[in-house]
């Protein structure tokens, strides 16, 4: 419908979006990292901090061995896996009203600041999660993982289901900016019903199947699972489908995404 | 060239859908000739150069940009203002396709802009005045066939608007302006042009001077 040139002729539209990604990429960066005094420090220390408090309770105060692993080990893969889905769902359901002023060029679509701050995401919670994780071995509780596909799996899974949660959540707070409230809303108590601090195998059954529709418990159990041949996971546990409602989740937000391509950048 | 075929426009409000912005506008702007806009606060001057820009659709109608556009400069948007001013001239400089002569673009919009230690300060810190120094110099860095304008030249002290001025003339030799402005001078200098915008139409006059007369013309006394 309108030509779109960009600024030098001979470049691609492949090469157009390219660069606005990499532009985007520095510029979310550079935020995430410099916007406050030491806000890079925080990046580590608000997963660790929550972990560490998560972990006194629990083997001070509770059990020692859940499912056969060590609770502080069950504890740590769960908090940093619902951590890896749950800081890239925010961030991205965000990126559209945080670059807002950047739209003035016609080259950056509303769906390339989503992408870029769920990649730049997904890439913090990888040095989070393996600098937290190496910190176990230090602490004399480290597992060498037994599985470590299932686990690298296991965390592209929950990763993907953030950004396709987010690329939803992005259109629909941009449209209707009440369904944000109610969004954000959703997003906390996931914490729980995910399995995250207590097992989701304690639970009697009928409620048990429900919760287990919640994908995000198959992807936290598999990281579980992978971690020691010793864990017995939650029956009916599929990874799968984690993957399956993540591939539709980003599917639908693109979707969104091409659907109201014009209404979004507009003001 | 640009060719605005029928364009229709409206923005949508908390009633529901506005008035008709632009009500069915045909234009052809020709290669090398520089148009200013006219026409009443409202009467869809920024709208008509957001959309020729490229960074707003129509509801109707098409729009051929058959040249390289630059963005509307000067409206107060193109800034993100967590960042300093040379994070953004950065972030411009990539998008444009200049990875590899980055140093030099910075180097030129860092001293057109004139903004000293500031420009390693985050926008936000900004007064209005440097902020459009900034996206002046921005737009200044990279070559287009076509600069849009709005408003660029009020802002700013009067040695900024001098050289403003004078940068603009340097582009209208080898390359045309779209401007809005309100300052009938400004107009005269710089366009030969001109469109005058009123109830959603657009009118297109080959002599500036005949668009501001029908413009006055239209302002009831």
């Amino acid at each position: 419908m309108t030509n779109n040139y960009s600024t030098d002729l001979a470049s691609s539209p492949f090469n157009t979006t390219f660069r606005v990604w990499k532009a985007l990429f520095l510029r979310e960066a550079v935020t995430r990292i410099t916007a406050s005094r030491a806000a890079w420090i925080w990046l580590f220390i608000e997963p660790a901090v929550h972990i560490g408090l998560m972990m006194f309770i629990f083997t001070v105060v509770r059990v020692r061995v859940i499912s056969g692993i060590e609770t502080g080990i069950w504890l740590l893969i769960g908090m940093l896996a619902i951590f890896t889905y749950k800081r890239t769902a925010t961030q991205t359901t965000n990126a559209i009203s945080s670059n807002r002023s950047l739209f003035a060029y016609r080259q950056v679509k509303p769906v390339d600041t989503v992408l870029t701050r769920g990649y730049l995401e997904g890439y913090l919670m990888l040095l989070v999660s393996l600098l937290t994780y190496s910190t176990t071995f230090l602490l004399g509780f480290g597992m060498i993982p037994y599985d470590p596909l299932v686990l690298v799996a296991s965390f592209a899974g929950l990763w993907l289901t953030g950004l396709g949660f987010g690329l939803i959540a992005s259109v629909l707070t941009d449209l209707i900016p009440e369904l944000g409230k109610i969004i954000s809303m959703l997003n906390s108590p996931i914490y729980l019903i995910s399995g995250v601090v207590f097992p989701i195998a304690s639970i009697p059954d009928p409620y048990r199947s429900w919760l287990m529709i919640n994908p995000l418990v198959h992807g936290i159990e598999s990281a579980r699972s992978a971690i020691s041949p010793y864990y017995h996971p939650l029956s009916g546990l599929d990874l799968g489908y984690l993957f399956e409602c993540a591939f539709g989740f980003v599917f639908l937000g693109l979707a969104l995404h091409k659907r109201f391509a014009v209404t979004l950048a507009m003001k | 060239m640009i060719i605005v075929n029928d364009v229709y426009k409206r923005y949508h409000t908390h009633h529901g859908p506005g008035r008709w912005v632009l009500n069915g506008v045909n234009l052809t702007f020709p290669t090398n000739v520089n148009v200013g806009l006219v026409g009443r606060n409202g009467s869809g001057k920024s709208t008509l150069l957001r959309l020729v820009g490229g960074i707003d659709q129509p509801n109707k109608g098409t729009i051929q940009r058959l040249s390289r556009v630059s963005w509307p400069m000067g409206f107060g948007g193109g800034l993100q203002s967590s960042l300093t001013g040379r994070q953004n001239a950065k972030f411009v400089c990539r998008i444009h396709g200049h990875e590899t002569d980055i140093a030099d673009r910075i180097k030129y919009i860092q001293s057109f802009a004139e903004l000293g230690d500031s420009f390693d300060e985050p926008v936000n810190t900004y007064s209005s005045g440097m902020r459009s120094r900034l996206q002046f110099a921005l737009s200044l860095a990279f070559d287009f066939d076509v600069y849009i304008s709005d408003e660029v030249t009020a802002a700013g002290d009067v040695a900024f608007k001098n050289k403003a001025a004078s940068a603009l003339k340097k582009i209208a030799d080898h390359a045309s302006i779209i401007m809005v402005s309100h300052g009938e001078g400004t107009l005269k200098q710089f366009c030969s042009a001109g469109i005058w915008l009123h109830n959603g139409k657009a009118h297109w006059f080959d002599d500036i001077n005949d668009a501001l007369k029908a413009y006055k013309g239209s302002i009831p006394k």
